[in-house]
């Protein structure tokens, strides 16, 4: 057997006629394609000044009509069909007068010899027009005869006219793997790949489309895409990018490709569910698909052109997404190249332009208006269970077992027995304040008293402080509020309390140290803080509140407590000696100027005398257990329950349950669309400029494509009625490619976001139209739609490639071979979490925050001069580490880095079609970031939990994996890395424990920790695999 | 039956030159094809028409550093030298120099358009001449090296909008960043470090400062192997960087040879060139493990560089710090380093504000600027100092108030670049009286980014990618000029 490389090893690059891509040479006698040749010429060489747009116009010529090109003109006309020597196109063209010379000769493209040559050929023949494909409705070709499946027929026919053959077919674990992929953007389990290869059954791959078109997790693959395409994030986007709510939409979104909602219905819910006939929740909910645009509430911004740009987001948001026309290009001038003038764009932008949005809004985490309380659309029929699991956890709390109380009592006994020991305080010299938004009310007296005349608004306070000379290494810091003449009711603060006692609420402290003075708090090197401690506290302002950033918890003293009230806290580490400089940043409670007003800062060295401990619970604790009364038991208890590290992840996963029940059973807050009592009029702008109005428009559509239906109202149903008419050429083609790019990487138009004159022609125009007007035909059904797609032997080739494939189709716009393509972020991350079985199944739900790299957004944010929320990041605990990625929170200003190394997009803007890079920052990622080692060292465990020799678990690892076996060489390969690291790890047994440290997974104690490394070392290689993230 | 003989770099180097460049990004291609070392024989119409890509022309400079004054520098009281402003201080400005524009939200609704003269005075400095703020003595030393453009133009009144446009070339999301534009362009010019890195502090006058945003640096419709890597202080200054606590480098550099042999023979198997520019990626990876550590460890700067740059040197994410940083990220190759420094939005207390921002600035520029030049580097790098707008001649509250501030103003604002291709010692455009319009040459920002490619040897209308239909370019689609009386 000869190796198809050797064969094809020295074949030099193989032009394909007609490729996609570039426009192709023609040559005398063969008759010249408009569409495919002629008008990318002209596009780009003639329509800037002699195409759409008006007022870029020269000469009053346009050569995007056969009319206006054909029509007589002073001089001739531009093109006399058949006849070149008396045109005047040709003339220009081949003119050597620099004066008559078209394109002009400073132009930035000229027109080479072959083209001039093309163009000519083409007069010769007749100039044949044809308007652009993509603007005709679809016709309804016929199969071509020679294969059974019609996509294969259209293919092949394609690939004989390039003297091509279709590759063989994928073996049948790797079909399988493609489509599991394709369908839930998850690999199959070695369960699956065992049962299919054991499936012999005729109609077994049917079934398993079937299956996977049912799986819940269909609706999560599907929705990816639309995510970006919709542009959904969690954030505001503009400025200071606030937290919003609109994960609703994005249940609705899961659910409606779950429940195989028709597309033409998908599209008429999300763009006018609120004007529906038929309306309800949940379509009003659907209408989310255009609030997910960037909004702001910078207060210096200008409100019209806030409005401005909201709109005209939508309107090309609506364009990219759903008509695959690049509507943006005509917001400032007419089109360039695609028939749609200013006027018709803001026509279309009018639609958009009539809600009663503000130009402002999204501050503090609250919706910015329209929005409505609604259920989720996902039924995942979890209650009972939750409710179930609530009851096991909430038990286990309230009685924890004696060992991990007597563990808590005897810690707790140790700390009160050494508090105070050796406490010295000493105050601290204030050298200099900082707060961002005031330039007065805020002095330093003695120079140790920090005084507040006013409340600040609740802005940061920072204090930058020196610290005298000490021999004992400093372990924390005491902030003093003393109560104050100069503030109302002489109290603590300016606000809040008692109507005779006015207070303060210490929402969050961060400090610094170093060897020079700073006026700011280094966010890079934010001290850790161990413990918070208070000399008294209202029972809803507990000391450690203000260790965490969110204002929603922090310290306030007993108003019953007279004298000064001071909060300490204990640094994680003692600061290190030569440490002179110490700068603190105080954040209060907002709304209700819940500032202090008098406050002194002391350096502590020895133990804080501060217990977090109640009263009660210190006295409980200093008696016998026995002898305590029931009442004091039960504080202790509740203490230990509430506060023991020990029974933390036992809180977080009761926290969880809890939330998740109320995800399932109640009522949020989510952006939908409604009109405004009175819609603005929409203007046609100026060089799209807000400020230079002129004539008004009403909402409409272009000329160019199909009028509206009859009777279509002039809103948002009308435009929704008339994208989803059947005969519309545009909406079924872009979704059917859309839909194959998702199986194929590249859509049959690679354009995806663009069907226009400059978008690419589709590589099977036939095939395309063919799919389009069948899944119209079939009521836009999409599950039908990819399943007949992936019964084809078209997607089922192998997608091996030799190098004269690579060379003679790099991008395999032919299909002569199977679909190869790295998977996206979301589900490189995914893959990862379900080989280890970490993977949580949870379906919809708000956005959550697993594993980052410390607080990345505070060094970019507002923290501290804005109540808008998602300026800080906090970690999620339990099972929110391990969702899928869909759900991960997406801040759009910095979104989140595992995912946006591999290419996710911000979010800020549609996209349709994400690039693919291969970097250096994406092996960091797979290799090093916590959630990959966690994932590696999780998937060892499950294998050691499983029975067998070395041999067996290398085996069910691979498979988990890859879905395959490893071959001989690979299982040598494997098995002395696993022996070469169970020999380190032997070497090194604190490392091995560090190593397995990583993550908070909980560890299957009974494992060998050197095994255990050793394993997840080989766990980690097999995840880092180039073929664990490519589908192919 | 004998095995192919079929020597995997074949298949890889064949297999990238035909394919498109986004399949794999410019840090792993370093590794594997030269970067722009040389001049090209002939032009290349666009970066697809060939990789690596190579400057149109000769380059004045190989790589940019860009330090980013976040939240709108004031010109008029740092780089301004209008004794008028003393002379109607107090007084309204007069409406004929005000003119109809618009002015933000913050000051629209104010009855007097006070004029606030600068906080405090100011000298012309060295040879040149050139007029600098006594806020800024370190910078007065090196005014020489400075070449100002004092008529700067932006479009926009309002940070996001603001900000977004001076770093991308359009006020609205969406589009690549300058340094995203380069790395296209030219590629990388090491195999060890990013292309683009950078690096964000926060200003001592304003905390927080405006928020700033990742598309900054980011790539928008460009491949994301363009992005700047964002590069923070601590044990992961690049993201994901330091192996797993437990893992050596030997056991890392096992664990990637055995990764190697499986991801290359299983490429050779399914003839997936991908998976083999994937081996790339990791090693370069690794070795980035040991080059970015080398370089964020300042242990082998002498006392004597460590006191130039001032105290602040030594707090990590200061902008002192990163200062050094940058320089030595430059001497490693990396095409375009770009510091943002936030804090600079003096809405109030300005008197309070302005002098802190400015010694947060003042001496590790300077500094760095004599450093670049002592080692030769301002010879073949471009310095730009730069901020999304100027301020308000008038004054944003009552004059007399210390909360008083400036709003923001886009109608003219003064930048510096400094360093190859560009004049030492020189002042470009001349603004009116009230510093507060254009009087002669103005910049628009576009003529600024086709100045910043000409200087890198490339031409703002043929750097460009097509994207939704157009030849997308960073200058945009009005005419941009390349600022000519400014170049060396």
């Amino acid at each position: 057997m000869v190796h198809p490389l050797v064969l094809f090893g020295g074949a030099c690059l193989w032009l394909v006629p007609g490729s996609v891509g570039r426009a192709p040479i023609a040559t005398q006698g063969d008759p010249v394609d408009y569409s495919r040749t002629i008008r990318p010429i002209l596009a780009a060489h003639c329509l800037p000044c002699h195409g759409p747009d008006e007022q870029a116009r020269k000469a009053g010529l346009r050569l995007d009509r056969a009319d206006a090109a054909f029509a007589p003109r002073r001089g001739g006309a531009a093109i006399v069909p058949g006849d070149p020597a008396a045109s005047e196109l040709w003339r220009r063209i081949t003119s050597t007068d620099a004066d008559e010379r078209m394109p002009p000769p400073d132009a930035h493209h000229q027109l080479d010899l072959a083209e001039r040559a093309t163009l000519r050929t083409w007069i010769e023949q007749g100039a044949p027009w044809r308007d652009h494909w993509a603007f005709v409705p679809p016709a309804s070709p016929t199969p071509p005869p020679g294969a059974a499946h019609p996509i294969d027929a259209f293919v092949q026919q394609r690939l004989a006219a390039a003297g091509l053959r279709p590759a063989p077919p994928a073996d049948r674990a790797t079909w399988q793997r493609r489509a599991t992929f394709d369908l839930t953007g998850l690999p199959p389990t070695p369960e699956e790949v065992r049962a299919f290869l054991a499936d012999e059954s005729p109609d077994a791959d049917a079934r398993l489309l079937d299956r996977l078109l049912a799986s819940p997790h269909y609706g999560e693959r599907l929705a990816l895409p639309w995510l970006d395409a919709a542009r959904y994030a969690d954030t505001n986007g503009f400025s200071i990018d606030g937290g919003r709510h609109a994960w609703l939409w994005r249940d609705w979104v899961i659910a409606a490709f779950n429940r195989n909602l028709p597309y033409d219905r998908f599209l008429l819910e999300q763009i006018a569910g609120d004007l529906l006939p038929d309306r309800d929740e949940q379509t009003l909910v659907a209408t989310g698909f255009q609030r997910n645009s960037m909004i702001t509430h910078e207060g210096g911004t200008i409100a019209e052109e806030n409005l401005v740009t909201y709109a005209a987001d939508r309107t090309k948001t609506l364009g990219e997404a759903v008509l695959g026309l690049t509507l943006g290009c005509a917001q400032c001038h007419d089109h360039k190249y695609d028939p749609i003038s200013q006027r018709e764009y803001y026509a279309l932008f009018a639609y958009f332009a009539g809600t009663s949005e503000p130009a402002h809004g999204g501050d503090g985490g609250v919706n910015a208006a329209p929005a409505t309380e609604a259920r989720s659309a996902l039924q995942t029929g979890e209650e009972d269970q939750l409710r179930a699991r609530i009851e096991t956890l909430e038990a286990a709390l309230a009685d924890p077992p004696a060992a991990t109380v007597a563990a808590w009592e005897d810690e707790q006994r140790r700390a009160l027995a050494t508090r105070g020991q050796d406490l010295a305080l000493h105050p601290l010299e204030v050298l200099e304040l900082s707060t961002p938004n005031a330039g007065s009310g805020f002095v330093v007296a003695e120079r140790r008293f920090v005084v507040l005349e006013r409340s600040l608004g609740a802005a940061a306070l920072d204090v930058s402080m020196r610290l005298p000379q000490l021999s004992a290494p400093v372990t924390g810091l005491r902030v003093v509020m003393h109560a104050d003449p100069g503030a109302p009711t002489a109290g603590w603060g300016f606000g809040g309390g008692r109507d005779d006692k006015r207070t303060f609420v210490l929402t969050h402290l961060s400090v610094s140290a170093g060897a020079v003075p700073s006026t700011q708090v280094n966010l890079h090197r934010l001290l850790g803080l161990r413990e918070a401690t208070a000399n008294c506290w209202d029972a809803a302002g507990r000391p450690e509140g203000c260790l965490t950033t969110p204002a929603s918890d922090g310290w306030t003293p007993d108003l019953d407590h007279d004298g000064p009230v001071h909060l300490t806290v204990t640094f994680a580490d003692p600061l290190p000696p030569g440490t002179s400089h110490l700068t603190a940043q105080l954040h209060f409670g907002r709304g209700k100027n819940l500032m202090a007003r008098r406050m002194e800062f002391f350096a502590m060295t020895g133990r804080d005398d501060g217990s977090a401990l109640p009263a009660a619970v210190i006295a409980a604790l200093a008696e016998p257990a026995e002898a305590r009364s029931t009442a004091a038991a039960a504080a202790v208890r509740a203490h230990c329950r509430d506060h023991a590290p020990a029974l933390a992840s036992q809180r977080t996963d009761l926290a969880n349950a809890r939330e998740r029940l109320a995800v399932r059973t109640r009522a949020f807050s989510t952006l939908v669309m409604d009109t405004a009592a009175t819609p603005r009029t929409t203007h046609v702008l100026h060089r799209g400029n807000y400020a230079e109005p002129r004539e008004a428009v009403t909402p409409g559509t272009p000329a160019a494509l199909p009028p509206l239906p009859a009777g279509a109202t002039a809103d948002r149903l009308g435009l929704a009625k008339w994208l989803t008419m059947p005969t519309h050429p545009l909406t079924a083609r872009v979704a059917v490619n859309r839909f194959w790019q998702m199986l194929f990487g590249t859509g049959l138009v690679r354009t995806a976001a663009d069907f226009g004159t400059q978008g690419e022609m589709p590589s099977h125009p036939e095939l395309l139209d063919w799919l389009a007007v069948r899944f119209v035909a079939s009521g836009y059904d999409v599950k039908a739609l990819l399943r007949l797609i992936m019964l084809s032997a078209t997607y089922r080739q192998s997608s091996v490639a030799t190098a004269a494939d690579l060379a003679r189709d790099p991008d395999n716009r032919l299909l002569a071979r199977g679909p190869r393509f790295r998977l996206p972020a979301e589900f490189v991350r995914d893959a990862a979490l379900a080989s280890s079985g970490l993977l949580v199944r949870q379906l919809g739900g708000p956005s959550v925050n697993p594993y980052t790299p410390g607080d990345p957004w505070r060094e970019i944010s507002h923290f501290g001069s804005s109540p808008a929320t998602a300026q800080t990041f906090v970690q999620d605990h339990g099972e929110k580490l391990w969702r899928r990625s869909l759900y991960t929170y997406w801040k759009r200003t910095l979104p989140p880095p595992n995912l946006a190394i591999f290419d996710a997009p911000n979010r800020e803007v549609c996209v349709v079609d994400r690039a693919t890079t291969n970097t250096p920052l994406q092996a960091l990622v797979r290799l090093n970031d916590v959630q990959f080692v966690e994932a590696a060292r999780a998937l060892a465990q499950r294998v050691l939990q499983s029975a067998g020799t070395d041999a067996d678990r290398l085996d069910a690892a691979c498979l988990t994996v890859l879905s395959r076996l490893p071959d001989d060489v690979e299982r040598t390969v494997l098995a002395r890395a696993l022996g070469r690291e169970r020999a380190r790890f032997a070497a090194a047994p604190a490392a091995a424990a560090r190593f397995l440290a990583i993550g908070e997974a909980p560890r299957d104690p009974a494992l060998p920790a050197i095994e255990h490394a050793a394993w997840a070392q080989v766990a980690s290689l097999l995840l880092n695999l180039s073929e664990a993230i490519v589908r192919h | 039956m004998t095995p192919p003989q079929v020597p995997g770099e074949r298949l890889t180097r064949r297999a990238f030159l035909g394919r498109t460049f986004g399949h794999l990004g410019p840090l792993a291609l370093g590794t594997l094809l030269p970067g722009c070392a040389g001049m090209p024989a002939t032009p290349q119409a666009g970066p697809a028409a060939a990789w690596p890509p190579r400057p149109h022309f000769a380059p004045s400079a190989q790589r940019v550093l860009c330090l980013f004054q976040s939240g709108g520098l004031s010109h008029v009281d740092l780089f301004e030298d209008k004794p008028a402003l003393r002379t109607y201080a107090g007084q309204d400005l007069p409406p004929s120099v005000k003119g109809t524009q618009r002015v933000t939200g913050m000051t629209s609704h104010q009855d007097h358009f006070l004029v606030a003269p600068p906080i405090v005075g100011g000298r012309r400095c060295g040879r040149s001449g050139l007029w600098l703020s006594d806020l800024l003595p370190h910078l007065q030393t090196v005014a020489d090296e400075l070449c100002m453009v004092k008529t700067v133009v932006t479009d926009a009144i309002n940070h996001d909008p603001a900000i977004t446009f001076l770093n991308t070339g359009n006020q609205q999301p969406g589009y690549a960043s300058m340094g995203a534009w380069a790395s296209y362009g030219l590629g990388s010019a090491n195999d060890d470090l990013p292309t683009f890195v950078a690096m964000v502090s926060q200003g001592s006058g304003k905390n927080p400062g405006q928020p700033i945003f990742s598309r900054l640096w980011g790539s928008g419709f460009l491949p994301s192997s363009h992005q700047g890597v964002a590069m923070r202080p601590g044990g992961n200054p690049v993201p994901f960087l330091a192996d797993p606590d437990g893992i050596t480098r030997v056991q890392r550099r096992d664990l990637l040879d055995d990764l190697a042999a499986l991801n290359e023979r299983r490429a050779q198997a399914l003839g997936d060139p991908d998976s083999l520019a994937r081996v790339q990626a990791y090693e370069m990876a690794f070795r980035m493990q040991a080059s970015v550590p080398e370089l964020t460890d300042l242990a082998d700067e002498t006392a004597a560089t460590r006191t130039a740059y001032g105290p602040a040197v030594d707090t990590p994410g200061s902008y002192a710090a990163n200062c050094l940083l940058a320089r030595r990220l430059l001497e490693r190759g990396v095409r375009f380093v770009q510091l943002f420094h936030r804090g600079w939005d003096q809405h109030v207390a300005i008197q309070r504000q302005l002098p802190r921002q400015c010694r947060d600035v003042d001496q590790p520029t300077a500094a760095l600027l004599h450093d670049l030049r002592r080692r030769g580097l301002l010879d073949d790098t471009l310095v730009l100092f730069v901020t999304e707008f100027g301020r308000t001649v008038y004054s944003q509250g009552k004059l007399d108030d210390p909360g008083a501030g400036r709003d923001h103003h886009g109608r003219c604002f003064t930048v510096w670049l400094a360093g190859a291709g560009v004049r030492r010692g020189h002042a470009h455009g001349s603004t009116d009286d009230f510093c507060y319009n254009v009087a002669a040459d103005a910049v628009p920002v576009r003529d600024l980014h086709a100045t910043l490619l000409h200087c890198l040897g490339l031409d703002h209308a043929r750097l460009t990618f097509p994207f939704r239909g157009l030849d997308t370019r960073l200058t945009g689609v009005e005419p941009a000029r390349v600022v000519t009386p400014i170049l060396a």
